[in-house]
């Protein structure tokens, strides 16, 4: 190995490790400024308990109900759309309308959240509060509609890879045999790409999880349990976005880390469980 | 006189992840000389060239046992001496592939390629070597007026010389080739073979090749590939 | 009765390809329809003159031209510093890492692109803190934590991006330049970036438009109401998509709200042309771009 060879080879991988320092440190970061409030309660009063700092209570159990109920909810709303247009690109469609799909729902990949969150607020908020007399229109309801709208192209792109990944031997045995197109894509096609379908479901729902903007401008952000989808909920991420503002030294202040903990914690489990998936895919088809 | 050993292999072994494809390989090549190894395919001939210029090392999962040593400037040099960098064996063992594979870049700096390698910065210099490769490869006349076209549009045999050009730019003792002309159409392929009986004249050369009658029309010394080992023919 | 559930099926697929694109259509339409006819000059320069705008200095209260300005500020510095890293880490995975640690780096990079941005914006929030309390107390949220955090989101797709387009060059063209004495370096400056240089373009733009249209992470990292045209890294400033969320909470008067509904329509098309554009160039662009190595 050359010199020039071994002082790139450094300066490259010191820009590496420079990069990889990053998740970790943002794991630290939230570590530390959580602490105060990690030392005044414990770890399960404040998962389980109720928002009210009026009375010293931080419990972000409110958001993280939302959270999970809004990402979950949008989930099964766009899981079977995205398996629909994703098999539409895959072939039940002729290619005249399966490319123009493709190319929309790529482009649609590029759609601002913060103009969904826009045409949310002018459009879909005042048809829910006239259709349920539902007080501001601002609910969970408003926001599961634009969510599931954006997390519906990443995951068609995710499954259409996956059923691209499928084998093609199987797929002409499956002709020879006699299927038409549906029953293919029915009993040999979905069963084959289940891995791949079960990765991109748990990456789409760490990008719902995620979200921000839909959820702030649209759900209401009122700290409580939310007992129906006409009820105002706020999610951890409008969370952490609301009470950014607050006194820094307040626990109220400190909450929003434990709330980004949170996000963290999930959002990496869905990441290293679909990576999971995704190797074992990789070596079934070795 | 005697002829000059120009390359000398002793006990190669070479195995791709637990597959051996290649055993306790000997084999002697002469100087000046054109070598032909000849075998059904997947049975490492590819392999072996690779294991005269050290390429191997660049391919994930591949492993090479055993010795090699190659003539040049009057002494043998142990090709895995660690003192002996791959880079300028590279250069004085070139190596010309089965399928044509120029570089996504004009004729010109396709065969000016190993020389911008070496560090060579004089124009003339490199103008005048390149000019030289070409003609070497029976290739200057049809490109001469066209060489900043790109190199992918030349047919497949003009783009064979032109890879054998390149391989010639940078003066190298021998020239390893992996089936050149398995690609290239009955005519194509015999301007190539006419071309390395020229070049015996100036490099050792060694050709993978499944043809038997070229072979029998080109080749000094013929090895097969046979049971994971090289035997020799004639 | 044997064929029903086929031709459900079929009408299935065809109703959430129905869903999607009106969908779609609801989105772009209804931004057009009421930002369409606000678009002009006076969107922009408000009361001001374009050219005294652009070349007097005098500063613009009532358009949108410093959101504008905030918006390129800020996307120019987070691909500016993305790029680099990004190219470098990209690079290493492909080329120089091997076996396990190529793995646990692979994953860490994964993880990296599935977090929140608010939650990034949470840390590059708290990098503020700490510069105010190590370095000076003037420092505080602004255009330069904003822009680094920004590219602590897009950091994961230029890595992928790279790496990716690297790892896919074929084994031929891989070994040609080996076998002609390059050493690896060499190898990789002169045959494999230029081999690459589609993968890694779309990556970057890709990058440009997830930086363009993220407001989770500027709205905790210094995004204020009224800056004016940015002047300086370390003051606070505007940009687009936190103008866009700032009407939709408190608008005073129809115009401005009319002015965020045109807003909203040139963030849309900024951003999706960039998509347009980074899935143009992985599929087609030709060797012109890439002639001379």
């Amino acid at each position: 190995m050359s010199r020039r060879e071994r002082l790139v080879r450094k300066i490259l991988g010191t820009a590496t490790l420079c990069a990889a320092a990053l998740p970790l440190s943002i794991l630290i970061f939230m570590l530390i400024l959580a602490r105060p409030l990690l030392s005044s309660f414990s770890v399960s009063d404040l998962l389980t308990g109720s928002w009210a700092p009026l009375q010293g209570r931080y419990g972000i159990l409110p958001m993280m109900v939302a959270s999970f109920l809004l990402a979950s909810c949008s989930l099964a709303v766009s899981f079977p759309v995205s398996l629909g247009c994703a098999g539409l690109i895959f072939g039940l469609t002729p290619p005249m309308l399966a490319v123009p799909l493709r190319r929309l729902v790529q482009l649609m990949t590029g759609f601002p959240t913060v103009v969904y969150g826009f045409v949310g607020v002018f459009l879909l908020v005042p048809t829910v509060r006239h259709l349920f007399h539902a007080g501001s229109g601002r609910c969970l309801l408003s926001a599961l509609v634009p969510l599931s709208l954006m997390i519906t192209p990443t995951m068609t792109l995710f499954f259409s890879d996956a059923f691209a990944a499928v084998p093609r031997p199987i797929l002409l045995a499956a002709a020879a045999a006699g299927a038409d197109p549906v029953q293919r894509f029915v009993w040999v096609v979905i069963p084959s790409a289940r891995r791949g379908l079960a990765a991109g479901l748990v990456l789409s729902f760490g990008r719902a999880l995620g979200d921000t903007l839909i959820a702030l401008m649209l759900a209401g952000n009122a700290a409580q349990v939310p007992s129906g989808f006409l009820e105002s909920a706020r999610t951890l991420t409008a969370h952490i976005a609301l009470v950014i503002a607050a006194d820094l030294q307040s626990l109220e202040f400190a909450s929003i880390f434990l709330c980004g903990m949170v996000l963290y914690v999930l959002t990496s489990c869905a990441a290293l469980c679909a990576w999971k998936m995704r190797a074992a895919t990789r070596k079934n088809s070795r | 006189m005697d002829p000059v050993v120009k390359i000398r292999v002793e006990g190669l072994t070479f195995r791709y992840g637990a597959r051996t494809v290649l055993r306790e390989v000997s084999a002697l090549f002469l100087e000046g000389a054109l070598a032909a190894i000849v075998g059904p395919s997947g049975r490492g001939k590819s392999t072996f060239l690779m294991a005269l210029n050290r390429l191997w090392e660049e391919v994930p999962g591949a492993h090479a046992q055993g010795r090699v040593w190659v003539r040049l400037d009057g002494r043998e040099r142990l090709v895995s001496d660690p003192s002996f960098p791959a880079t300028e064996l590279r250069r004085r063992v070139a190596m010309v592939f089965q399928a044509p594979n120029p570089l996504r870049m004009s004729i010109f700096n396709n065969v000016a390629f190993p020389l911008k390698v070496m560090g060579q910065r004089n124009k003339r210099l490199v103008a005048q070597e390149v000019e030289g490769a070409l003609r070497r490869a029976f290739l200057w006349d049809e490109v001469k007026d066209r060489l900043d076209e790109d190199a992918r549009r030349l047919s497949g045999g003009q783009q064979q010389r032109l890879c054998i050009a390149r391989a010639l730019a940078a003066q190298p003792d021998v020239l390893l080739l992996d089936e050149p002309t398995s690609s290239l159409d009955a005519r194509a392929a015999g301007v190539i073979e006419d071309l390395l009986l020229t070049l015996k004249r100036r490099c050792t050369l060694v050709v993978v090749s499944h043809y038997l009658e070229q072979v029998e029309r080109l080749a000094d010394q013929v090895y097969e590939v046979a049971h994971e080992t090289l035997e020799i023919l004639s | 009765m044997k064929r029903i559930w086929p031709w459900a099926v079929r009408c299935g697929c065809y109703a959430a390809g129905l869903w999607i694109v009106s969908g779609a259509a609801g989105v772009v339409g209804f931004v057009a329809w009421r930002g369409l006819p606000h678009l002009n000059a006076q969107l922009l320069f408000g009361d001001v003159s374009a050219r005294d705008a652009l070349f007097g200095g005098v500063p613009v209260f009532d358009g949108l031209w410093p959101a504008v300005l905030g918006t390129v500020a800020l996307v120019t510095g987070a691909v500016a510093l993305a790029a680099p890293l990004g190219l470098a880490t990209g690079i290493y995975l492909a080329e120089f890492s091997r076996g396990r640690l190529k793995e646990v780096l692979t994953v860490f990079f994964d993880v990296l692109a599935g977090i929140p941005s608010v939650v990034v914006g949470l840390f590059g929030f708290s990098v503020s803190l700490l510069l105010h309390k190590l370095v000076s107390p003037r420092l505080g949220p602004c255009l330069l934590v904003a822009a680094f955090s920004l590219m602590i989101l897009v950091l994961p797709y230029v890595i992928r991006a790279t790496q990716s387009a690297l790892e896919e060059v074929p084994q031929e063209v891989r070994l040609t330049a080996l076998s002609l004495g390059a050493d690896r370096v060499q190898n990789l400056v002169w045959v494999l970036l230029p081999h690459s240089l589609q993968g890694i373009a779309s990556g970057l733009l890709l990058a440009v438009g997830r930086c363009a249209e993220d407001t989770a992470v500027i709205l905790l990292t210094g995004v204020v109401v009224t800056a004016g045209v940015p002047r300086s890294v370390l003051d606070p400033f505007e940009a687009l998509p936190f103008y866009i969320y700032y009407i939709s909470t408190q608008y005073g008067s129809t115009e401005e709200l009319e002015r965020g509904f045109a807003a909203a329509l040139i963030l849309l098309g900024v951003s999706v042309s960039l998509f347009a554009l980074a899935y143009a160039v992985r599929r087609a662009v030709g060797s012109w771009a890439l002639y001379r190595a």
